[in-house]
């Protein structure tokens, strides 16, 4: 049996506002494996940013608070380690990489500073040394004329090549994981392609494990090998990346396959999810997707299901997961037109 | 065949690169380069290209939001490019237009029914508060939203809900085209699918001709009856959606179908990963602008333009590669 890198036990992350409590990570399960990518998916304000932040310990104290859960890396709990035992393990350990490279980076270094701090910091080398290995990630990630670029500032490359930095600098002190939030939503289609692809190649010369945390179905069937689909603050789904997408067995989860258009395939319609995510503020009693499943039933907006497995390791978190194989045994659609959704 | 509702000829718009202390222009962004197109009647007509293309340029030039610098715009055979100002009002009750985003595009300070309303004034369709407010609950519930939502204010909604409201702006002159700018590449993925169902109600039921411009293929494909594919200004590619997902002419188009991302973990794809990112449109590349990128160029690339022009049934491309 593989150790387990990671492993996240039910993780609460509460913001107090002034409006009230939002628990946008509301109970958070899963584990990660050294060498495996966990796609994390789902819509905004379903928790995934914040569940990677916790793991960070980068979520904004106050409003921000780990209310409770176990972030256990090798062994110790991130959680209740000293700020300055996280700063080791932190840009080391476990590096990542955001949505938009133009906010985090530095305007007013070069990407070389930028880069070299992170390896003279956990590295103890001279300064010297850490340039030289600064070229040499750059080269690494795809970047022309290294020992050129390393001298320019960000705003003289483009979106892609920022993300190249980006990932240079998470990867420069070897981390074991990866947690890329969004990394290509910014880019145009062409790039997202291009840092895929190096993100792959990469996953595999360093042995690293990724979290790679989208809202897009097609990036996450692209790199995964297994996913965690969250709704409202929760992992909904849990499952090894075919049979989720071969058998998806939430609501939610099948929803959101059906409602992308697909390029090999022509619907007439798209089975849209009716109304929207509910707000955190104020989540239903019950299953908290019980506002849009057309499954509800009277024990869904009594009590939460629990995350069950279903069978061979492919965790649900819905009462009515054996209705809903019946159904699609059936070849029936769940989600009807109801015309007027709001 | 359907009459032609729209047509774009020889359309370019640039805009200048102003420096120094008297601001005289040093360079042009040649944001759209001389493009022609045509939209027929009750179809939707895709535009499709990565940031940058000119692809959003081109919605605004035709309606004048933006002037071209030179070029036709032939709307029901007449050209509105010389349109005194009076007369183009008139001529917009039926061209209207989506935006993007939801939050930007509708006045916080406004209501629902002063934000739908408020076309209906301007183009004097309704003589009183009352038809006003009687039009605006019909255009409401078209778009699928309850009359009780009248009087809210758009920070009171969700995305979704925001972009039904654009939508029902646009709906309330009764226009015949709709310019749909990226209407849903703000929206969650499950909001998403809503608008996009929506959009194809309102065009069954009011016979609604689109000019749907957005960077994500797969929902380019799913609306659209006909697709232009722009790189850096200029169209590559234009043909019937079937055709072009089917039998991709340009390089670019090939790359661009295959770098998208399928939501499908055993399709193991072919992709031709294009090397390098979009040139600037200050300074295109020489002959055809794809050439620094593409994966076949050849010999005459760099040096002549390729002609964009039909290789049958429609099927308009610009490449060289074609002509050998």
């Amino acid at each position: 049996m593989v150790e387990k890198l990671v492993e996240v036990k039910n993780l609460k992350t509460y913001f107090y506002t002034e409006e009230g409590i939002v628990k946008a990570v509301d109970g958070v399960d899963f584990e990660i494996y050294p060498g495996e990518t966990l796609g994390v998916v789902g819509e905004s304000g379903c928790g995934k940013s914040v569940t990677s932040l916790s793991i960070m310990r980068l979520v904004e104290s106050p409003p921000g608070r780990i209310e409770a859960g176990e972030i256990i890396f090798k062994g110790k709990d991130l959680i209740k380690i000293s700020e300055k035992e996280m700063r080791k393990i932190r840009g080391n350990d476990i590096s990542m990489i955001f949505q938009e490279p133009m906010t985090s980076l530095n305007p007013v270094y070069t990407v070389g500073d930028q880069i070299m701090e992170a390896i003279i910091l956990h590295k103890g080398v001279n300064k010297k040394e850490a340039r030289r290995q600064a070229i040499e990630m750059l080269q690494k990630v795809g970047i022309p004329l290294p020992e050129q670029r390393v001298d320019e500032y960000p705003h003289q490359l483009s979106g892609g090549m920022r993300q190249r930095v980006m990932i240079a600098m998470a990867l420069s002190c070897d981390p074991q994981l990866l947690i890329a939030d969004e990394p290509t939503t910014a880019l145009d289609v062409t790039i997202q392609a291009q840092i895929l692809e190096l993100m792959n190649s990469l996953k595999e010369s360093y042995g690293m494990a990724i979290m790679m945390i989208t809202h897009d179905l097609g990036v996450i069937a692209e790199v995964s090998d297994r996913v965690a689909v969250m709704y409202a603050g929760k992992v909904v789904e849990y499952s090894e990346v075919n049979t989720l997408f071969d058998d998806p067995k939430h609501p939610y989860t099948w929803g959101l396959m059906n409602s992308i258009p697909k390029l090999d395939k022509d619907v007439d319609r798209l089975e849209a999810i009716p109304g929207s995510v509910p707000s955190p503020l104020n989540f239903p009693e019950g299953c908290k997707f019980n506002t849009r499943c057309p499954l509800a039933a009277d024990k869904c907006f009594d009590q939460e299901p629990p995350l069950e497995d279903t069978g061979g390791g492919h965790l649900a978190r819905c009462w009515r997961y054996k209705d809903l194989e019946e159904i699609k045994k059936r070849g029936e659609k769940i989600y009807e037109d109801r015309g007027v959704l709001d | 065949m359907a009459e032609n509702l729209l047509e774009v000829k020889n359309l370019k718009k640039y805009f200048p690169v102003k420096a120094g202390i008297f601001k005289r222009t040093v360079a042009q962004v040649k944001a759209v380069d001389d493009i022609s197109f045509a939209v027929e009647a009750g179809e939707t007509l895709g535009l499709v290209g990565e940031s940058g293309c000119g692809k959003s340029t081109t919605g605004r030039t035709i309606l004048r939001l933006l002037e071209a610098t030179s070029g036709e715009v032939i709307f029901e055979g007449k050209s509105v490019m010389d349109l005194a100002p009076k007369e183009m009002r008139a001529i917009r009750r039926d061209m209207q237009i989506i935006f993007q985003d939801p939050y930007a595009s509708l006045n916080p300070r406004m209501t629902v029914a002063d934000i739908v309303g408020e076309p209906l004034v301007i183009h004097k369709l309704v003589e009183s508060k009352e038809e006003k407010n009687r039009r605006v609950e019909e255009i409401l519930e078209n778009v699928g939203m309850a009359k009780e939502y009248m009087n809210r204010y758009p920070h009171e909604f969700s995305g979704g809900q925001r972009q039904r409201i654009g939508v029902a702006r646009a709906l309330a002159v009764d226009p015949k085209l709709i310019i749909a700018d990226e209407p849903v590449s703000a929206l969650d993925v499950s909001v998403q699918a809503q608008v996009i169902n929506l959009l194809q109600d309102l065009q069954k039921e009011f016979g609604l001709t689109y000019l749907f411009i957005a960077h994500d293929l797969s929902v380019v494909k799913h609306i659209s009856d006909r697709v232009a594919v722009m790189y850096l200004g200029k169209i590559v590619e234009l043909t019937d959606k079937k055709e072009l997902f089917k039998n991709p002419m340009h390089p670019y188009t090939q790359s661009l179908l295959s770098a998208i991302p399928e939501a499908d973990p055993k399709k193991k794809k072919d992709r031709i990963i294009l090397e390098g990112d979009v040139p600037s449109p200050v300074d295109p590349p020489s002959g055809c602008r794809f050439h620094p990128r593409c994966p076949k160029a050849f010999e005459p690339c760099p040096k002549i333009e390729p002609d964009y022009k039909d290789y049958g049934d429609g099927h308009f491309a610009a490449c060289h590669l074609l002509d050998k």
